[in-house]
């Protein structure tokens, strides 16, 4: 305990300097609470799937998402993050965030986005999910995450190809698509203040 | 101790410090920036090659920054849809039902009333429609315009709404010449769903619903119910109101009616205070599975659609039954042909309760005619009458409805057999008055089964009002478009090309 109480008193400024160190910090600190605000961080966290268009690389799998028959039913996360348990999960999302997020800050993503291996693996898991009681068992049996992951099998795509967002999705395939739009960073009384 | 160790601690340290905390809020500052400057991506993503102005009538000019759109919406003119009972065709539904005449009696709509075309007829349909008179007899109001063109939201804007309301239907003839589209429902700057018509506005907030509040989803239906619901005219201003306070049910909307001694119009046949419902289609649907299932009416009748690689809402707002594959079988598995039976059985039902309907309360004007002739006092009448007008505003709840019923079979029966029951409820009692003053029953009526009989029975001379509207559409009309296309520089023609 003493050297815990030891370790802040070395890491405590000099007098003189206390009040430069405090501000340095501050502007550190309310700086990274501007980019976690502006950047909708906290709404990474739930299920609702405006947080996927945060980044608007996703209107394309969003608008076609929301003239399909799976709206009603299924949001993004249902299909694209596993549900066994909640540790895979947050750490499915988290993993998928942060190269989402690499990807996108320096500007790497592809023209016509495609979805990538654990992803689909995840995806089939959740077609299973849901449709159990439509799989035949003699025809369908071969139709999971697990055997396309070891390169056996099919996805239920291969032949749904349409489902959900149909065989377009180029970030060209939905021009003018009205989706939500994203909250204003500054509250109202803050921008009337500046007008 | 410590401070000996700071003191120990050499310059280069802070300045290592220093230079680590310089990196770090110069990486978290551009990382902000960068994050903003995307932000503004996505609000500049509409892309208009022409700037639209706030109030833009014109559908052409925001066709230019969205062709797709605009060319599906052009799409509207093509008249060639015919299915069982309704569709994009002309069909003349006095000639189909000719007890309509009757029932009309004394109100504009036994001169002529039709399948409604496509939206972009509507400006040219309400002013060929007999309903809306010519030169000699013109009787409605400028309210009659609100639910037409996209010249109203400017319209209202320059005089303001109760004033606009205020004028008469031939003030604004040359004002009023774009027909239903964009800007009724699209904000110009974000193309974002937006309500243009106060009245939507004004009933949802008296019920406690601020329409900011809406979903997107919501929205979807919303822009719809702008005009696909049940309305009137406030008496004298002609104010255009939604009578929801009560509810969206043909019962509570009575009630409203009757608590406020609210008629349409005095049948001159029968007498009776009546009520005309205009189509509450979104009321009807939102009774229905669909609705309850979060189907929006864009979901049906404006399908997203492909051409080429992208995918856009089809904006040829028109039957589904037209377009089954993106329409119904987005989310139904079944043939198209299942589809269209499953659809068609339903509306074969509603049109047989609908039919009884027609002929019950058609039957009730000419009786109730006879009664009063044979001496029948005020007393005797005073509920027959009122049976009369409940009976036929509950048919017309459903029979205005577009759809035949099919936006909510369930309740457009229900509503019909009440009709029906009030109907002929009415007739009997009319029975007891006949042998109350010795008239022989039952009552001899009249051969009304064709249009042309009905409209002669009640008194209607149609050679006069033709006449009078081929007049006016030949000098009237093409004086109103000509100031028009001077105000605008340009004035389309909706005609349909193949």
């Amino acid at each position: 305990m003493n050297k815990f109480f030891e370790l802040i008193k070395r890491l405590m400024p000099p007098k003189g300097w206390k009040l430069t160190v405090a501000i340095s910090l501050g502007v550190l600190a309310g700086l990274s609470a501007t980019a976690f605000h502006i950047s909708n961080a906290t709404s990474y966290l739930s299920d609702d799937p405006r947080a996927c268009i945060n980044c608007h690389v996703m209107y394309p799998q969003y608008a076609s998402w929301q003239h399909s028959s799976h709206r009603e039913r299924a949001n993004c996360n249902d299909c694209h993050v596993p549900h066994d348990n909640f540790l895979r999960k947050y750490y499915f999302k988290a993993s998928d965030g942060r190269r989402h997020a690499t990807i996108f800050t320096l500007r790497m993503e592809p023209q016509v986005i495609r979805i990538n291996e654990p992803g689909k693996a995840v995806v089939q898991e959740n077609c299973i999910r849901c449709h159990l009681n439509q799989i035949n068992h003699v025809t369908a049996v071969q139709v999971t995450g697990k055997n396309y992951k070891e390169g056996k099998g099919h996805l239920c795509w291969d032949c749904h190809r349409e489902v959900p967002h149909g065989r377009v999705s180029s970030q060209a395939s939905t021009p003018n698509a009205i989706v939500p739009s994203l909250p204003k960073p500054a509250p109202d009384w803050l921008m009337q203040l500046i007008e | 101790m410590s401070e000996n160790s700071t003191k120990k601690m050499k310059p280069w340290v802070y300045w290592l410090l220093f230079a680590i905390t310089f990196i770090v809020v110069f990486i978290i500052g551009m990382l902000t920036a960068s994050i903003m400057e995307r932000r503004t991506e996505t609000v500049a993503r509409v892309d208009l090659v022409r700037n639209l102005p706030e109030y833009e009538p014109r559908n052409e000019v925001w066709g230019e920054n969205f062709p797709r759109q605009y060319e599906s919406y052009l799409k509207t003119l093509d008249t060639s849809f015919r299915s069982p009972y309704m569709g994009s065709a002309h069909i003349d539904y006095l000639e189909e039902y000719p007890e309509l005449v009757v029932m009309w009696a004394g109100y504009a709509f036994s001169r002529e009333y039709n399948q409604g075309r496509g939206h972009a007829y509507a400006v040219t349909d309400v002013r060929n429609i007999l309903r809306t008179g010519g030169i000699e007899w013109s009787p409605q109001p400028a309210t009659c315009w609100t639910c037409k063109s996209t010249d109203v939201p400017r319209l209202m804007k320059k005089v303001g709404v109760a004033e606009f309301y205020s004028k008469k239907f031939t003030d604004f003839g040359s004002e009023v010449v774009n027909p239903i589209g964009c800007q009724d429902c699209h904000d110009p700057k974000t193309m974002n769903l937006r309500i243009t018509r106060p009245a939507l506005t004004e009933a949802l907030s008296r019920r406690g619903f601020d329409i900011k509040n809406a979903t997107h989803q919501e929205m979807r239906s919303l822009v719809c119910a702008q005009c696909h619901v049940e309305y009137y005219f406030q008496k004298p201003t002609n104010y255009l109101t939604f009578p929801w306070d009560k509810g969206f049910s043909a019962e509570e909307m009575e009630a409203y009616y009757d608590e406020m001694n609210y008629y349409d119009w005095i049948h001159p046949l029968s007498k009776a205070k009546m009520l005309k419902a205009q189509h509450p289609d979104y009321e009807l649907y939102m009774t229905g599975i669909h609705a309850q299932r979060g189907v929006a009416c864009a979901d049906c009748h404006m399908p997203y659609k492909v051409e080429g690689g992208s995918k856009f809402t089809d904006h040829h707002v028109r039957s589904p039954l037209a377009n089954i594959a993106n329409s119904c079988q987005v989310c139904h598995r079944e043939s198209e042909k299942q589809l269209m039976e499953d659809v068609v059985s339903r509306q074969n039902k509603v049109m047989e309760l609908r039919r009884l309907a027609e002929k019950s309360i058609a039957a009730a004007h000419i009786e109730a005619q006879k009664a009063w002739e044979a001496g029948a006092t005020e007393q005797e009448m005073e509920p027959i009458l009122k049976l009369i007008r409940s009976a036929q505003w509950r048919w017309d709840w459903v029979a205005a409805a577009n759809g035949v019923g099919f936006h909510a079979p369930v309740e457009a029966l229900r509503i019909l057999g009440t009709s029906i029951q009030r109907a002929e409820q009415a007739r009997g009692m009319l029975q007891v008055v006949f042998v109350r003053h010795n008239v022989p029953i039952p009552v001899k009526l009249p051969d009304v089964s064709t249009k042309e009989l009905a409209q002669k029975y009640i008194g209607l001379d149609m050679d006069k009002a033709r006449k009078d509207k081929e007049n006016f559409l030949r000098t009237v009309v093409p004086e109103w478009d000509r100031i028009a296309k001077e105000r605008q520089g340009t004035l389309m023609k909706y005609e349909y090309k193949r």
